[in-house]
């Protein structure tokens, strides 16, 4: 029997030309979160690329703007949620600017050991959905199996895994449980020796880079100027950390580096997570020394610190100071002020506004993939639709985050 | 005008005010428990010790105290400045005080606020006046400290009822005697008193008697603590879950001013307050005033009605329009009501007088009742002014009766529901006209008579406008939103006017006003005499 496209002409088909419309997401495995990409494609190259972030929409600020000042810090937990308590810290901060508080010396040691293990969390996440949405699903194992050691620490400090609501208005919800510091040592080791490994299969890995190579990439200026902040920046070589430029806490106290990357490439923004996740160690082995065993974490102050529980129930001044903070929440002296941090994706960015009330007035708050996450239709315009997945993972979008 | 220095801020006073009462009208309140703008002043609390900056020249009054020296361990002399009672001390001119900025008088706060919390019961969460309480204010802006006393703290009398409205618990009490003062000097019944002395002093009723009279509410009013509460707000509601509107008080022809407390959770009105104003001396309200609010909930008329029966508004529209069908204009009375705003009768006069072309106008309310020399009016309605300035030719209630007797009025139009008395007669004349359509918000003899009645909002429910028996126009702001199928009564009487072919010259609240002149902005509190002649240092 003869095969039947026998008659065809071995030539090239002239096929129409007419663009092919795709969705990814809201819903898509490879999207962070609940995002939309309206692709526009012919063949295999992004014509355009249209990036709709209001698939998470909770009226973010709005709610914050309901509730006490203290009722923020929940909220807060939601904004990163792979990094949350760099979040608590953040907005902390925020406020106590605005009291003017002197926070005690082991509570900021304490908060920057917290950050910085979330920080390394907020970076292995990303570099193992990166690795894996590549294919590399063994280092991603690995990745999240050193992000569980530190989900692991963090909850037996905070009690919870994810959603810390840890930090409060001058200070934390509790002191350092007995054993911090040798489970933070502890935990460093196995997670860098896993990091190692992962690193071995990801970087000298030609799958790997030639899907990251020179994929996604932007230069310094055009970074600067669309409002990138974090790792993302620092990959074009823009040596801009919070943490250096602009010390809070202890920062100017302890020694680190700052990683920056050349090309700002899908790679470079790789390199520079895994740089920061070891200069993150270094900050918590510095820390621990630093931080005392002994003294206060809260600052003793009745306007903003709630008073010991077993008080409350017996003495009739600790009932009145529950019930103030409770019930019309810590009164912030009436102002304005913008205070920022370093996060895992850059500078997180709190502007409040008191009029004097238990209530914030206003709630702005910067998230740092916003601006990042717009960008994204100018990084994949003119690439290939293979292009997005690598470029998307990098920028390290957070839905919670872009909530806007 | 003489002036003196208060923190660095120019204070002016008239000759004889307290230093207090002179900071007070300037919008300054220095702490106090004891002091009343409306009582008389016996600075017995000790929270407003102020500061007093001697003339040049002249030496500051110095005490000699005993200070603990923590690092020696033992107590040295030194000295501080004799700090004054604002309530007290007569501003005097050019003279300089320091409240906040002294750190001798942040200290004798932070002492006496400590004193006065030393016996106190742990009962925020069951008292009353937890979040608005003075104790809890007090203890956070300047106190902020635990106690240091060791021992079990002074026990008395809890919950002891001084009379049918209110309760006393002698524990919260912190002795300002603003109570027995209120009761001395504005109700004139000096039935409350202190026995006792020092930590175990309570405030008692005199031995046979009640605390009764028109007054008793004020006594929990002046209170700053949970001393006194009464049984009518006690364990109803939280104060932080409460709003409140501006409101004038319906319960006769005084007209206060007053806060209408409410939850907007469940639409529910829980209570009256004095509104106070720093221009105005006008502090108190009576017992009868403050449980007015009631009426915003009690005997309300929430449905239409035809012949009695619950209806829908079309229907009992459309029957309306079949009752008035071709009838002489000289036959329809128009009745407006003392009790409902300048805004509601202003419309149906409009009705009365542009489309229906009828001047045969009446009006009606309440009948007169107990009155006294500090608040309580005769007139127990509260717009009864305002009806005779639109209306000046209206009748009585008892000419319409007559008139409906006499067959001189066969139709009529009512607004409200209230007449002076309560007669079946009255209500079967009422029923024996042809037409009779009821605009109201509360039962009454008008809505048991009426063919027709339309669910008008009570004042709680609706922005109006009330001329007290002084002639003074003051505004009720919206409290809760209205309640079944009440709608305002100007808008009802547009609906009405609509049914009966005649296409009203108002379509929403802002034209009636502009046509009434009044303006869109609440009413400012326009200075009058002092509701009582009682006014302390």
């Amino acid at each position: 029997m003869e095969p039947i496209d026998r008659e065809v002409e071995e030539r090239e088909l002239l096929l129409p030309s007419e663009p092919v419309h795709l969705n990814m997401g809201p819903s898509h495995p490879a999207m962070h979160g609940t995002v939309r990409i309206v692709l526009e494609l012919s063949g295999e190259t992004v014509q355009r690329a249209d990036v709709q972030i209001g698939y998470l929409h909770r009226g973010f600020e709005k709610m914050c703007e309901r509730g006490t000042w203290a009722q923020v810090f929940p909220y807060c937990d939601r904004l990163n949620y792979v990094s949350p308590i760099l979040n608590n810290v953040g907005y902390a901060l925020a406020v106590e600017k605005l009291c003017d508080l002197q926070i005690p010396e082991r509570c900021q040691w304490y908060r920057m050991i917290l950050g910085e293990l979330g920080r390394i969390s907020d970076h292995l996440t990303c570099l193992a959905a990166m690795g894996m949405e590549l294919g590399a699903f063994t280092p991603f194992l690995w990745f999240m199996k050193a992000r569980e050691m530190i989900y692991d620490l963090l909850e037996e400090e905070t009690g919870a895994r994810v959603t810390h609501s840890y930090c409060r208005i001058g200070g934390m919800a509790r002191p350092p449980t007995p054993h911090f510091k040798e489970m933070c040592t502890g935990v460093l080791s196995p997670v860098l020796a896993l990091l190692t490994d992962g690193e071995k299969m990801l970087v000298g890995n030609r799958i790997f880079l030639d899907r990251v190579e020179h994929v996604g990439e932007i230069s310094q200026a055009d970074a600067i100027s669309l409002s990138w902040t974090g790792p993302c920046l620092r990959s074009t070589g823009v040596a801009y950390d919070v943490r250096k430029a602009h010390p809070y806490l202890r920062y100017d106290e302890v020694e680190f580096d700052v990683p920056v990357g050349k090309n700002g490439d899908c790679l470079d923004r790789f390199l520079v997570r895994l740089a920061e996740i070891r200069q993150s160690v270094r900050v918590i082995e510095q820390a621990a020394l630093r931080m005392p065993d002994a003294g206060p974490v809260n600052v003793e102050d009745p306007r903003v610190m709630l008073p010991d529980k077993g008080d409350v129930y017996t003495t009739i001044e600790a009932t009145i100071r529950h019930f103030k903070l409770i019930m019309e929440g810590a009164k912030v002296p009436a102002g304005e002020v913008y205070s920022y941090t370093e996060a895992g994706n850059g500078e997180l960015g709190f502007y409040l506004v008191s009029d004097g009330t238990g209530q914030p007035y206003r709630v702005r708050i910067r998230p740092p993939c916003f601006p990042i996450t717009g960008t994204l239709s100018k990084l994949v315009t003119g690439r290939m639709l293979s292009d997005i997945i690598p470029t998307f993972g990098s920028l390290n979008m957070i839905g919670g985050e872009c909530d806007h | 005008m003489p002036s003196f220095k208060l923190d660095g801020k120019e204070i002016p006073f008239l000759p004889g005010d307290s230093i207090i009462r002179a900071a007070y009208r300037q919008g300054v309140d220095i702490p106090h428990y004891c002091w009343h703008p409306g009582l008389s002043a016996p600075a017995n609390c000790r929270m407003c010790l102020v500061e007093i900056v001697p003339p040049p020249g002249q030496r500051p009054m110095m005490l000699d105290i005993l200070e603990w020296d923590a690092e020696k361990r033992e107590y040295r002399t030194v000295q501080k400045p004799k700090l004054q009672p604002a309530c007290q001390m007569p501003a005097v001119d050019g003279q300089e005080v320091r409240a906040d900025t002294s750190e001798y008088v942040e200290d004798a706060r932070r002492a006496v606020q400590e004193s006065l919390l030393l016996n106190h019961p742990v009962d925020c969460p069951i008292c009353d006046q937890s979040g608005e309480c003075k104790l809890q204010d007090y203890w956070l802006a300047y106190q902020g400290t635990a106690k240091r006393m060791r021992d079990e703290p002074v026990h008395k009398v809890k919950a002891a009822s001084f009379g049918d409205t209110i309760v006393y618990d002698g524990e919260r009490c912190v002795m300002c005697t603003r109570c027995v003062r209120f009761m001395d000097e504005v109700a004139h019944d000096p039935v409350l008193g202190m026995r006792g002395r020092g930590n175990l002093n309570e405030i008692f009723v005199a031995p046979g008697r009640k605390l009764a009279g028109h007054y008793t509410f004020m006594t929990e009013h002046v209170c700053p603590v949970g001393a006194l509460t009464t049984k009518d707000f006690r364990f109803k509601a939280r104060v932080w879950f409460l709003r409140s509107a501006d409101s004038v008080c319906q319960g006769c022809a005084t007209g206060c001013r007053a806060h209408l407390d409410f939850d907007a959770r469940n639409n529910t009105v829980y209570r009256y307050r004095p509104r106070e104003s720093r221009a105005l001396d006008a502090f108190w309200m009576c017992d009868e005033g403050m449980l007015t609010y009631k009426r915003a909930h009690a005997e309300r008329l929430l449905d239409a009605r035809l012949g009695g029966r619950v209806a829908g508004a079309a229907a009992a529209l459309e029957a309306a329009r079949k009752l008035f069908e071709g009838v002489a204009k000289d036959s329809v009375a128009v009745v407006l009501s003392a009790q409902h705003s300048l805004e509601d009768n202003w419309a149906l006069l409009e009705l009365a007088r542009k489309s229906l072309g009828t001047t045969s106008l009446y009006f009606s309310g309440d009948a007169d009742g107990y009155e006294d020399a500090v608040l309580i009016h005769k007139d127990k309605n509260s717009n009864t002014l305002g009806v005779h300035g639109l209306a000046p030719d209206a009748k009585p209630y008892d000419q319409l009766i007559l008139d409906a007797v006499a067959g001189r009025v066969t139709h009529a139009i009512a607004l409200g529901s209230a007449a002076p008395r309560r007669s079946a007669d009255d209500v079967d004349t009422l029923k024996g006209l042809r037409a009779l359509v009821t605009i109201a918000c509360h039962e009454g003899p008008f809505a048991e008579a009426a063919h027709v009645v339309l669910p008008a909002t009570s004042w709680a429910e609706a922005s109006g406008t009330y001329v007290n028996a002084r002639g003074v126009k003051q505004r009720a702001e919206q409290a809760i939103l209205p309640l079944g199928s009440a709608r305002p009564a100007w808008e009802q009487v547009a609906a009405l006017g609509r049914a009966l072919g005649h296409e009203p010259s108002w379509t929403t609240l802002a034209d009636v006003r502009a046509k009434l002149g009044l303006g869109q902005a609440p009413a400012a509190p326009q200075v009058e005499a002092a509701q009582t002649g009682t006014t302390g240092a």
